[in-house]
């Protein structure tokens, strides 16, 4: 139609091949704007662009274990601040087996693992152990008008087998004497995610109750009798808070965080301990005197039900996982990311971070292990030398 | 035949039933909008949008706008041109092929793009997780869905049009660019602004390739946070916050989130009406012109 109206004047034909005017400017521009788009994205991706990454930062990326995320997450804001903003620590959740399984396939620098790894694996790899922090799992119930509650092993393997039912149960009378117990049922409450937590908490089980290490056994996840599934330590803690009657395990930092009543637990010298950060602390460090070098076989570790007369026995390490020859073929991860990666790990076994642990009620190292560290830490090399 | 009173109490039964249904369905909506609010109201402030985490959200904003950008630059060409192609020129075997995997393209879970995208970038070429990265996942969601959009746009183009352009002796590929692709713009972007707002909102394949980040990142070979991300880690417990603390966050978030795909698709719906409006009154003014000139 436009056409119709340029058609009288002749000479200007070009034009009539336009039935809008201006769209052929508009489309030139466009399709340069999308080729170069296109060409700039292509050389991101490629690496050879690299907005804002200049030569002084350095971007460290961790992935693994959920339970120790919140304070390895807090680690990195204050070493971010600490250093200027020179070294970015990200660090990604996924639980301990997807951490294993990205150290191993390179695609993370470090990774985050609850269960240690067998000293066929870790040789096998090259990767070391580096306990960067401690958790400890407690027993929340939830009573109404029952504040307190003692416990010792053979009676918490009980009630989650359901050989105990009631709560007030001659087994549960006999540890809590005067304490009003109601006639109600027990209420267990349990993880429905593969999960560390359980890991640490059935291990415990296993070591106390010979009946629950024959019928269950340690895993990451069981099938639990009669039990309600929530998924993760957020999930039980909710559901204990929510349902009377009930009892579940969960990691002490959200039972301190949430406000939730915990029983104290019976240990191995005979003592009721309330978990704490001391009494976590207690039970790593009456095991320090054992544990092997950072390279060595971790994989029979563990400070479950430790003898000491306050160690809370349901406690754990949980590591981090490092290669001991930092530089690879494969990732080429530069000097500079190597030496920022050690120093931070160093930072983080030390006092300012691990103070930083107390406000997110995970337990400070104990010297010995920080010691062990310290050694594991002076051992990694870049390209055959040292790194510290 | 039924009486007339009872003819009037089925329709009756039948509207209340319509509209009953309609109230339903508009429940989880309505429930939503109003708990995100509720909940992520309190939480708005100068601060929480433009601090990095933890005090704020600013970083995962920047993230999200950012992974989106790189996504819409990889895959809004790619689809809009797939859509041309199967408009235009795809009336034979190799069109209605592209057509069919389209169309499973489209129904991919996101879940699975993701772990796709994953595998080959991340595990297979040893990429770091990143904001191209997930740039390059989004894309793969976006794509037949532009195409799609633009393909739908472009057929309702009458082939008068074509026909006319192709009589005067445009050549093919310049009918397509001026005729029509110029009539069809409107749909084109439409569907292209609508493939944005559901990717920004998409958060399976982000855990699975930008991973999260604690601070500001304006390097496409970082990870960075995104605003789905950070609600999910969040809502998960994983931040160095209180669990309360954490949860008053990712409220926030999912308010400002829902406030970009909402304003998205708001505007595009006000865009395309207003457009409407006036095509309709140009042509008017279009033709009146011409009946002068005539």
């Amino acid at each position: 139609m436009k056409e119709a109206s340029t058609q009288s004047s002749s000479g200007q034909r070009e034009k009539i091949a336009m039935p809008h005017r201006g769209g052929n400017r508009a489309f030139i521009i466009i399709a340069l704007v999308v080729v170069a788009i296109v060409v700039i994205a292509a050389a991101f991706a490629t690496g050879m662009l690299s907005l804002g990454s200049d030569k002084g930062t350095v971007t460290l990326t961790g992935a693994g274990a959920t339970f120790p995320m919140p304070l390895i997450l807090k680690w990195a804001d204050e070493y971010y601040n600490e250093t200027d903003g020179k070294v970015k620590v990200n660090y990604g959740g996924g639980g301990s087996g997807a951490g294993i399984t990205q150290i191993k396939d390179q695609t993370v620098v470090f990774a985050g693992t609850d269960a240690p790894l067998s000293g066929d694996e870790s040789s096998q790899y090259g990767l070391v152990h580096i306990p960067e922090t401690l958790g400890a799992v407690v027993v929340a119930f939830n009573v109404p008008g029952l504040a307190t509650l003692k416990l010792d092993g053979d009676t918490l393997a009980k009630i989650f087998m359901k050989n105990i039912t009631k709560w007030n149960d001659p087994a549960i009378v006999a540890l809590n004497a005067g304490a009003s117990l109601p006639d109600n049922d027990i209420q267990t409450v349990v993880r429905s995610d593969s999960s560390g937590t359980t890991f640490v908490f059935t291990g415990y089980l296993e070591i106390v109750s010979s009946e629950f290490a024959s019928i269950y056994g340690q895993a990451k996840s069981l099938t639990w009798p009669g039990a309600i599934g929530a998924s993760g330590n957020p999930g039980v803690t909710s559901t204990v808070k929510s349902t009377s009657y009930s009892i579940g395990y969960i990691e002490l930092s959200y039972a301190m965080q949430n406000e939730i009543p915990f029983a104290q637990l019976k240990n191995k010298d005979g003592n009721f301990v309330v978990a704490s950060l001391d009494t976590t602390s207690a039970a790593a460090a009456a095991a320090g005197a054992s544990l092997p070098a950072g390279g060595g076989d971790w994989s029979n570790v563990n400070i479950l039900n430790a003898p000491g007369s306050d160690s809370y026995p349901i406690a754990s390490f949980t590591y981090i996982l490092v290669y001991k020859e930092l530089y690879d073929d494969a990732t080429k991860l530069n000097k500079t990311a190597a030496e920022a990666l050690v120093d931070f790990l160093w930072w983080m076994v030390h006092d300012e971070a691990q103070s930083w642990a107390d406000d997110l009620y995970y337990a400070p190292l104990p010297a010995s292990v920080v010691a062990l560290n310290e050694a594991t830490l002076e051992a990694l090399t870049y390209q055959g030398e040292p790194v510290l | 035949m039924r009486s007339h009173k009872l003819r009037k109490r089925v329709d009756m039964a039948a509207s209340l039933l319509a509209v009953g249904c309609v109230l339903v369905a508009l429940i989880p909506l309505v429930s939503i909008l109003v708990e995100v609010i509720r909940n992520g109201a309190p939480m708005l402030s100068w601060e929480f949008i433009t601090d990095r985490t933890t005090s704020g959200v600013g970083n995962a904003i920047l993230g999200s706008l950012q992974i989106v950008m790189y996504a819409a630059f990889i895959g809004l060409p790619v689809g809009i041109l797939t859509g041309i192609y199967i408009s235009e020129f795809g009336n034979n075997r190799m069109g209605s092929t592209i057509r069919f995997f389209n169309d499973v393209m489209a129904n991919f879970p996101s879940i699975v793009v993701g772990l796709l995208v994953y595998a080959m970038l991340i595990v297979y070429l040893g990429m770091t997780y990143s904001i191209i990265v997930a740039s390059v996942a989004l894309s793969i969601i976006m794509i037949p869905i532009v195409a799609n959009t633009t393909e739908e746009s472009l057929k309702m183009v009458p082939n008068s049009l074509r026909e006319g352009a192709l009589a005067l002796g445009v050549p093919r590929w310049r009918t397509v660019l001026k005729v029509v692709l110029s009539n069809g713009r409107s749909g084109v972007i439409t569907g292209a602004l609508l493939a944005v707002a559901r990717v920004a909102g998409e958060t399976a394949p982000l855990i699975l390739t930008t991973m999260f980040s604690y601070f500001w990142t304006v390097s496409p070979n970082e990870p960075s946070a995104a605003l789905p991300t950070l609600i999910f880690n969040y809502a998960m417990g994983y931040s160095s916050l209180t669990v309360d603390e954490a949860m008053r966050h990712a409220w926030g978030a999912a308010l400002v989130l829902i406030m970009l795909v909402l304003s998205l698709n708001v505007s595009v719906r006000l865009l395309s009406m207003r457009r409407f409006k006036k095509n309709h009154k140009g042509a008017r003014r279009w033709r009146t012109r011409l009946s002068l000139k005539a």
